[in-house]
C-alpha cells in the first residue's frame, strides 16, 4: 500500500481555487517531486497535507489512516515532517534547541515530572540531547550546536531545518524548495543530503523544487501543477517530453528548449 | 549556571581568581555591616539597603564557585535580611513586598517571556488567590452560605496549595476562549478580562454578597505563628515574629518558584513555549500542540499568582478591589520587561528594582522633598513623585522598548558545549553517530 | 465613485443605526413582557417603554463617541497592523485642551458672550489640532523606531506612552491649576429641547426631552464621519492612504511617501479622537486624566466588532456597541429588580462582545476573512 494517498484535494480562498482536485500517490521509500510555475499551488498543497490548511474537499490517507482536517501537530506526530519555502527556524534558539523542539512529540516528560526532576526525565533529557547532536552531525552541522539559528549561514539554516524535521521521527518528509537560493556547490550537497534521507534513513521524500537539474536527478516520479490543477505525472523522462508541461512553463507556442 | 565575567570593565581585574572571592566577600560584609549599624529609617539607610541588595547582582555576575555563591547568598537572605528586619520593620516589609512581586513577575514571565503571550490582566489571578483566602478565612463566608463559619487559620497552608489549583483553573478558564487569538488581540482581551474580574470584585456584593464590594474584606486570618519561632527568638515580640514568619514564607515560595521555572525552561515544555514565541506556524508543524502549550503557560503563570494571592491576603489582612487594578498588572509587566523577557535572573532583578522604585525610592524622594519644604525651600505642591507611578512605569516601558528591548539582564542561552563533556561520559547507545531510521 | 464612495458606506452605517435600535428595542420590550409577572409594584412593560426614547438617544451618543474614537484605532491598524494603545489618551488630551480653552475664555469673561455653537466649533478645532499633533509626535518618537521590531515591542511601547500621557496630563493639570478633576466650562446651552409628550396608561404624560449637547454631539460626529469618508474615498490623499494600507512596499515603489502617509494617518486619527474628547467634555462637564482608558478600550472593541482596518466598520461597530451598552446600562437594573447594577455591568458587556466576536467572527461585522500567509 502506498504511504500517502491524496485524492481529489481542493482548497480555495474566497473565490480563488488554489488547489483544484489534485490527487497524488506516493509509494514508500520513493522520492517524488512536485513542480510547477510560481503560484501553481504547490506550497498550498503542502500546507493542506501538513494540516496548516484544511482541505475543502478530498481525502488524504497517510500510512493507512485519514489525516485530512487534522491539526498540524497531530499530523506531525503521525509521521509527516516538513521544511518551509522561506526558512522558518526558531531564530533566537540555538541549533540544538531547534532540533530538540522537533522532538517535542517524541518526548514524554510531564509537567510534574519536570518540576520534580523525576528519574525518567533525568534519563530522557540527556538522551534527547545526544540524539539531537547525532542529527546535527548527520546533516553536517557538527560543532555548531550552540550557534543561534539566525547566526548560521544560509545553507546551514536549510540543513538545520532538515535536522529539525528529522527530529520529529517522520516517515515522510516534505521539502519545500530545499535548494532555493543556493549556489551550484551548495545545491549539489543538498541533493546528496536528500538522497541520504532516503538511502540511509529509509524516509519517503516529497519535494517542491524549481531547479530542474535537482528534480531530474533525484526524483522517481514527478507531478506537475499549474493553476492549482495537476496537469501531468510520470517519470522524469516522461515529464521532460510532455508538451503540456513545457507549455505551462514557457507559455503557449514556445518551442521545446533545454 | 554558567559564570559570566565582566569584560573590559575596570572591575575585570577584581573578578579573577582569588581576588574575586575576596572582593565579593568584602563587599557583602561591608554593606551588611554598614546597614546593620544604621537601622533608623532614613535616606542613608535606604542607600545602604540598595547597596546591600546590589550585592546579589554582583554575586550573580561574580567569577566564583557556584557553591560559594549559594552559601553567601543564603547568609544574606536567611541571616542578614531577617536580622536587620528585627531592628527595622520597614525594610523587611520592603523585602517581603519585593519577594511577592518577584514571584508574580516570574509567573508572568512564563506567559510573556517564555511563551510570548502578552497578558495584561495577570493580576486577576492574584486577586482570585487573595479573595479565596479572604472569603474563607473570614465571616464573609457566612454571607455566601448562611451558617458557614470561617475555616481555622491552620488551614492556611492547604489554601496555599488550593490557590495553586484555583489559579491554574482560572488561568485555563480565561485562557481557553482567547488563546487562539493573535498576539496583540490577546493583549487587549486579557486586559478586558482583568477589568471584568475587578468589576466583578466591586459588584458581587449583590445579589449575593460574595466579595463585599468596594469595601473589601477585613480581618483576614494569618496562619498561626509556629511555636518554634517563639522558642527560637524569645527576645522578639509577636509583630516582629510575624514579619519574620511571613518573610520566611515569601522566601520559600520565591525559592520554589525559581526552581520550578528554571526546570520548566530547560525542558521540552519550556522549549515548546519558546518555539511558539519564535514562530507559531513552525512550532505547530514540528508537532507542538499550540493551544495545549499556551494553556499550560497560562495555567502555570496563573497558579503562581494564585499562591501569592493567598499569602498576600494573609500578610495584608485586608483586601479590596483597587489592590488589583490594571496598573498593578502593568507594574508586573514592567518588572518582566525591565529585567529581560524570558530571563529568570533578569526578571528577579526587575521585580526587586521596580518594587524598590515604587515603594521605596519614589516615596523617599517625596519625604525628602517634604523635609526641604519645611525648611523653607519652595517646592510646588504639585510635585509629588509618589503620585506619578504610571509615568514611571510608562517611561520604563518606552525606554526599554526603544533602547534595550532584551532587558537589563538578557536571557542567556544554555551552552551545549558545557554539557557535552558530561554527556560524553555517559555510556552512549549502540551505533552512536549513526542515525537510525525512525 | 465620488458620491457613491462617500455616501455608500454612510448608508450602511445608517442601516445599522436604525436596525440595531429596532432590534434591541424589540428584544427589551419582549423580555419586559415575559418578566412582567415577576414584579407587582411596577408595570415593567410600561416602565420599559417610557424610558425607551431616552435610552435610544443615550445609545446614539455613546455610539458616536465610540465610533469617532474607533476610527483612530482602525485607520492606524489599517496601515500598520498595530494597535495604538495610547489612542484613548489622545482622546483625553483633546478633552483637556477643550477644558483649558473653556477655562481661559471663562476667566476672561467672554465665554458667555459668544454663541454656544461657535464655542463648540472653536473648541473642537483646538482639540483636533492638539490631539492630531500629539498623535503624530508620538508616532515619530515612540513607534517609528520600532516599526520593524517584533509585534509586541511597539505594542508595549504604546502601553508605556498611554501611561506616560495619563500622568503627564495629570502633572500639567496640576501645574496649570486645572486640577485633577478639571471643570469643562461651556456657555449656557439653554434648556433641553422638548420633542414630544408621551401619554402613559394612567393619563399622565412624560415629556420626551433631548439635551442640546447630545444633539450637538450627534450632529458633529455625523459631520466628521461624512468628512472622513470624503477624505478617504474621494481624494488623492485618501487613495494614497488606502494604497499604503493595502501593500506598503508596493505603495512605496509607486512613489508614495509611506512615512508621510503613516504620519498623516496618525494626524487624522488623532484629530478625530481629539474632537471626540472635546465633544465628550462639553457633554459631561468635567474631565480627568484617566477618562481616556475605558472609552479607548471600548472604541477598540467597536473597531474589532466592525472589522478592524475597515472605516465604515468602525462606525458601525461603535454604534452597535453604543446601543448595546445603553440598553444594558438602563434596563439591567430595571429588569432584574435591582439585583445587578446596570451601569457597572455595562462595562463588562463591551469585553464580552469583544471576546465573542474574536472567537466566532474575528473579521468583524463588515470585515472579510484574510488567509494566513505561510
Amino acid at each position: 500500500m502506498a504511504l500517502l494517498e491524496a485524492k481529489n484535494v481542493t482548497k480555495s480562498f474566497g473565490g480563488l481555487i488554489a488547489v483544484n482536485n489534485v490527487s497524488l500517490t506516493v509509494e514508500r521509500g520513493s522520492i517524488v517531486s512536485v513542480i510547477g510555475p510560481n503560484g501553481a499551488g504547490k506550497t498550498t498543497f503542502f500546507n493542506v497535507l501538513t494540516g496548516i490548511y484544511k482541505p475543502d474537499h478530498g481525502s488524504i490517507i497517510f500510512d493507512g489512516a485519514s489525516i485530512a482536517g487534522q491539526r498540524p501537530d497531530q499530523i506531525t506526530k503521525q509521521g509527516i515532517a516538513r521544511t518551509f519555502q522561506n526558512i522558518r527556524l526558531f531564530n533566537n534558539m540555538t541549533a540544538i534547541e531547534n532540533v530538540l523542539v522537533g522532538m517535542h512529540a517524541r518526548l514524554n516528560a510531564k509537567m510534574w515530572q519536570i518540576i520534580f526532576q523525576s528519574p525518567s526525565v533525568r534519563v530522557e533529557e540527556p538522551r534527547a540531547r545526544a540524539r539531537a547532536r547525532e542529527l546535527l552531525k548527520f546533516v553536517g552541522l557538527e560543532g555548531r550546536y550552540d550557534e543561534l539559528a539566525k547566526n548560521l549561514p544560509y545553507g546551514d539554516q536549510r540543513r538545520l531545518e532538515i535536522a529539525r524535521a528529522l527530529a520529529t521521527e517522520p516517515k515522510l518528509i516534505l521539502l519545500d524548495e530545499p535548494t532555493a537560493g543556493m549556489n551550484p556547490q551548495e545545491t549539489l550537497e543538498a541533493t546528496r543530503l536528500i538522497q541520504r534521507l532516503r538511502d540511509e534513513l529509509g524516509l519517503t521524500v516529497i519535494l517542491i523544487e524549481h531547479d530542474m537539474r535537482v528534480v531530474m536527478t533525484i526524483s522517481e516520479r514527478i507531478s506537475v501543477l499549474d493553476y492549482g490543477e495537476k496537469i501531468a505525472e510520470g517519470k522524469p523522462e516522461e515529464i521532460r517530453a510532455n508538451a503540456r508541461v513545457v507549455e505551462a512553463y514557457l507559455g503557449r507556442g514556445a518551442a521545446v528548449a533545454d | 549556571m554558567s559564570t559570566t565575567s565582566l569584560p573590559n570593565s575596570p572591575f575585570a581585574a577584581l573578578n579573577r581568581g582569588p581576588l574575586a572571592y575576596i572582593a565579593l566577600t568584602a563587599y557583602v560584609v561591608v554593606t551588611s555591616a554598614l546597614m546593620l549599624m544604621n537601622t533608623r529609617t532614613s535616606l542613608g539607610t535606604d542607600v545602604l539597603f540598595v547597596l546591600f541588595l546590589l550585592g546579589f547582582l554582583l554575586l550573580y555576575r561574580a567569577n566564583v564557585a557556584n557553591g560559594y555563591k549559594l552559601a553567601l547568598g543564603a547568609i544574606m537572605l536567611i541571616g542578614v535580611v531577617p536580622y536587620f528586619g528585627t531592628m527595622n520593620a520597614y525594610y523587611i516589609e520592603l523585602a517581603i513586598q519585593a519577594g511577592i512581586f518577584v514571584a508574580l513577575a516570574l509567573g508572568l514571565n512564563v506567559v510573556v517571556g517564555f511563551a510570548g503571550l502578552l497578558d495584561l490582566g495577570y493580576v486577576a489571578f492574584f486577586a482570585v488567590g487573595a479573595y479565596l483566602w479572604g472569603i474563607f478565612s473570614t465571616d464573609q463566608i457566612s454571607q455566601i452560605s448562611p451558617g458557614a463559619s470561617p475555616v481555622s487559620p491552620q488551614w492556611f497552608y492547604l489554601f496555599m496549595a488550593l490557590g495553586l489549583f484555583v489559579g491554574a483553573f482560572f488561568g485555563v478558564l480565561l485562557g481557553l476562549p482567547v488563546l487562539r487569538l493573535r498576539g496583540d488581540y490577546l493583549a487587549i482581551v486579557t486586559l478586558g478580562l482583568g477589568e471584568v474580574i475587578r468589576v466583578l470584585a466591586v459588584n458581587l456584593d449583590r445579589p449575593i454578597n460574595i466579595t463585599n464590594g468596594s469595601q473589601g474584606i477585613k480581618s483576614i486570618a494569618r496562619p498561626p505563628l509556629p511555636d518554634f519561632l517563639r522558642a527560637l527568638f524569645p527576645g522578639l515580640d509577636d509583630p516582629q515574629l510575624y514579619q519574620l514568619f511571613i518573610y520566611a514564607l515569601a522566601l520559600l515560595v520565591v525559592g520554589i518558584t525559581i526552581l520550578t521555572v528554571f526546570r520548566l525552561k530547560n525542558s521540552r515544555i519550556g522549549r515548546a513555549w519558546e518555539a511558539i514565541r519564535e514562530d507559531e506556524t513552525a512550532a505547530v508543524a514540528m508537532g507542538v500542540p499550540l493551544v495545549r502549550m499556551k494553556l499550560m503557560a497560562f495555567a502555570v503563570g496563573a497558579s503562581f499568582a494564585g499562591v501569592m494571592g493567598v499569602l498576600f491576603a494573609a500578610k495584608q489582612q485586608f483586601i479590596n478591589p483597587p489592590t488589583f487594578d490594571l496598573i498593578r498588572s502593568i507594574g508586573i509587566l514592567a518588572m518582566v520587561i525591565l529585567g529581560g523577557m524570558g530571563s529568570i535572573p533578569g526578571v528577579i532583578l526587575g521585580g526587586v528594582l521596580v518594587t524598590l522604585l515604587d515603594l521605596q525610592i519614589l516615596p523617599r524622594i517625596a519625604t525628602e522633598l517634604g523635609a526641604l519644604k519645611r525648611q523653607g525651600i519652595v517646592i510646588p505642591d504639585w510635585f509629588d513623585p509618589a503620585q506619578y507611578q504610571r509615568a514611571l512605569f510608562g517611561l520604563l516601558l518606552i525606554i526599554m522598548m526603544i533602547f534595550r528591548p532584551e532587558g537589563i539582564l538578557p536571557d542567556q542561552r544554555r551552552r551545549e558545549e558545557a554539557h557535552a563533556t558530561e554527556a560524553q561520559e555517559m555510556p552512549e547507545e549502540a551505533g552512536a553517530g549513526e542515525v537510525k531510521p525512525a | 465613485m465620488t458620491l457613491a464612495g462617500v455616501f455608500g458606506p454612510l448608508g450602511q452605517v445608517f442601516v445599522f443605526v436604525v436596525g440595531s435600535a429596532i432590534v434591541l428595542s424589540v428584544i427589551t420590550v419582549l423580555v419586559a413582557f415575559l418578566l412582567r409577572g415577576t414584579r407587582t409594584n411596577v408595570d415593567l412593560v410600561q416602565a420599559t417603554l417610557t424610558i425607551l426614547p431616552q435610552v435610544i438617544v443615550d445609545g446614539l451618543v455613546r455610539g458616536f463617541l465610540f465610533a469617532t474614537i474607533a476610527l483612530g484605532y482602525t485607520m492606524v491598524y489599517g496601515v500598520l497592523e498595530f494597535i495604538n494603545f495610547a489612542h484613548g489618551e489622545i482622546f483625553m488630551v483633546g478633552a483637556f485642551s477643550g477644558a483649558a480653552l473653556g477655562t481661559v475664555l471663562a476667566a476672561s469673561g467672554i465665554l458667555n458672550s459668544i454663541p454656544p455653537l461657535l464655542f463648540v466649533l472653536i473648541a473642537v478645532i483646538v482639540g483636533m489640532v492638539v490631539s492630531g499633533t500629539l498623535a503624530m509626535t508620538i508616532e515619530r518618537v515612540a513607534y517609528r523606531p520600532l516599526r520593524n521590531a517584533p509585534r509586541l515591542v511597539p505594542l508595549i511601547s504604546a502601553i508605556g506612552v498611554s501611561l506616560l500621557l495619563q500622568d503627564g496630563m495629570r502633572l500639567i493639570a496640576n501645574v496649570t491649576g486645572l486640577g485633577f478633576n478639571a471643570r469643562f466650562p461651556t456657555p449656557n446651552f439653554g434648556p433641553p429641547l422638548q420633542l414630544a409628550q408621551i401619554p402613559t396608561a394612567d393619563g399622565r404624560t412624560i415629556p420626551l426631552i433631548l439635551d442640546v449637547r447630545a444633539l450637538i454631539f450627534i450632529a458633529a460626529a455625523t459631520l466628521m464621519l461624512i468628512g472622513l469618508n470624503y477624505l478617504v474615498n474621494a481624494t488623492k490623499m485618501g487613495t494614497a492612504i488606502r494604497a499604503v494600507a493595502q501593500d506598503r512596499p508596493t505603495a512605496s515603489l509607486m512613489g508614495i511617501n509611506v512615512n508621510q502617509i503613516i504620519a498623516l494617518t496618525f494626524l487624522i486619527g488623532g484629530a478625530l479622537g481629539g474632537a471626540a474628547g472635546v465633544l465628550f467634555g462639553v457633554r459631561v462637564g468635567t474631565v480627568n486624566p484617566y477618562i481616556g482608558f475605558l472609552p479607548g478600550l471600548k472604541a477598540f472593541t467597536a473597531a474589532v466588532l466592525g472589522g478592524i482596518g475597515n472605516i465604515p466598520g468602525a462606525m458601525v461597530g461603535g454604534i452597535v456597541l453604543g446601543f448595546l451598552e445603553a440598553f444594558v446600562a438602563s434596563y439591567l437594573s430595571l429588569l432584574t429588580g435591582g439585583a445587578f447594577s446596570g451601569a457597572s455591568y455595562a462595562d463588562i458587556v463591551a469585553f464580552a462582545i469583544l471576546i465573542l466576536i474574536l472567537i466566532f467572527r474575528p473579521s468583524g461585522l463588515l470585515g472579510e476573512a484574510v488567509a494566513q500567509k505561510v
